[in-house]
């Protein structure tokens, strides 16, 4: 029934396979319903129909890993201009450090 | 630095009075058992949902605990996933990514409601809940004192990184170390003056227990220069922030930020100018 969607930065990615995950990251580039977003690196994303992602802006989404290492996006949250990527990283390193408080495995 | 004050408080009043010095709370715990109920309720703890979740398992009566610890009132943030809102109260389902949702249970505040002020969040936006856990059939849920919108993402990053930071300091203790075994300043300040100085260089040692005790809470900047200015007979008048800089080698930002902790606990005042402060004698 507890289903983590663990933050997770770009290098993180091939661990998560199959996994929903949560990206916090810089919207870099839209082209249709794919985006790029920047999260310690790049992570293409397939988008959702609902998906409002504005370019440069910051964005959280929640998806699934696919095998190539791209994100199906289930939902995403446009988080305006002020977000802070290098915390936002932290968290995710630190997320991962204690898993304790973050995630069921 | 002068942000770890409050940390400092939390990690020691959770610790269950494991310091001697400062904190009255401490200490009366020490005393008189019974009114733990009471102590719980003076500190508020920054927690993960999932840490609530697992809280469950070693839940007892009731008695909700989180890294050992008996626990009521918390804050939390996360996204509202479902909103259930009924004629006494409105209950969210809230969700920070770390484990599924938590049940919070905001009442409605009825004169409130009349004027028609309050209107239930909508989904997906992150909020940021402060309550108290209760548990009711085995599940635990959280009774809202207070919700609000977090605007600022990062304060979501904050959130998260403060509840590890807690978590951090209760089950492994403070960083730096000299407050955890907080014996020293009780008994005989040893312990304490000798880490204390290390960052000033200046070893000003010879403290009795009570200096430490007034400055217990304060942060180490500010410890050093309290210790600074006793040791200095021109104290009366007040010493001014060059001397400070000169003597203790502590930068201006450093000796502004003790400085501005001391004056806002009202420890020392300001004398001839803005930077020069003379103790406040009790």
């Amino acid at each position: 029934m507890e289903t983590s969607t663990p933050r997770v930065t770009c290098p993180y990615l091939n661990s998560y396979v199959g996994k929903n995950v949560m990206v916090v990251g810089k919207v870099a580039q839209i082209r249709g319903e794919d985006a790029i977003i920047d999260a310690d690196g790049n992570i293409s994303c397939k988008l959702n129909r609902d998906a409002h992602l504005v370019p440069g802006n910051g964005v959280q989404v929640i998806g699934k890993v696919n095998p190539d290492l791209s994100l199906k996006v289930l939902s995403s949250l446009d988080l305006g201009t002020s977000v802070d990527y290098n915390l936002a990283n932290t968290v995710v390193e630190i997320s991962h450090q204690h898993k304790g408080l973050f995630a069921y495995e | 630095m002068t942000s770890y004050g409050g940390y400092q408080r939390t990690g020691y009043g959770a610790q269950g009075g494991d310091e001697g010095g400062g904190f009255m709370s401490g200490s009366q715990q020490g005393s008189q058992g019974q009114s733990k109920r009471s102590t719980i309720d003076e500190y508020l703890r920054p927690v993960t949902i999932k840490q609530i979740l697992d809280a469950k398992a070693s839940y007892s009566e009731s008695e909700i605990a989180i890294d050992g610890f008996p626990i009521s009132t918390v804050t939390l943030v996360g996204q509202v996933r479902s909103v259930n809102p009924q004629t006494t109260n409105i209950t969210y389902k809230i969700d920070d990514g770390t484990g599924g949702t938590i049940d919070v249970k905001k009442w409605v505040d009825l004169e409130k409601s009349e004027s028609g002020t309050e209107t239930p969040f909508s989904l997906d936006t992150w909020v940021r809940v402060l309550g108290r856990l209760t548990s009711f059939n085995g599940k635990i849920h959280v009774g809202a004192h207070h919700v609000r919108v977090i605007d600022d993402y990062n304060e979501v990053s904050y959130h998260l990184l403060e509840a590890t930071y807690v978590h951090l300091c209760i089950s492994k203790g403070l960083p730096g170390g000299p407050w955890p075994q907080k014996e020293g300043a009780a008994v005989g300040g040893g312990g304490d003056s000798d880490s204390m100085f290390i960052d000033s260089g200046n070893g000003y040692g010879g403290d009795s227990a009570a200096t430490n005790a007034r400055v217990a809470s304060c942060s180490r900047q500010a410890k050093s220069l309290y210790q600074f200015m006793q040791s200095d007979p021109r104290s009366i008048e007040g010493i001014n922030i060059a001397d400070v800089m000169a003597t203790s080698g502590m930068s201006k930002r450093d000796v502004l930020a003790a400085a501005d902790e001391l004056l806002g606990n009202g420890i020392v005042y300001t004398t001839v100018d803005d930077e020069t402060w003379a103790i406040l004698e009790t």
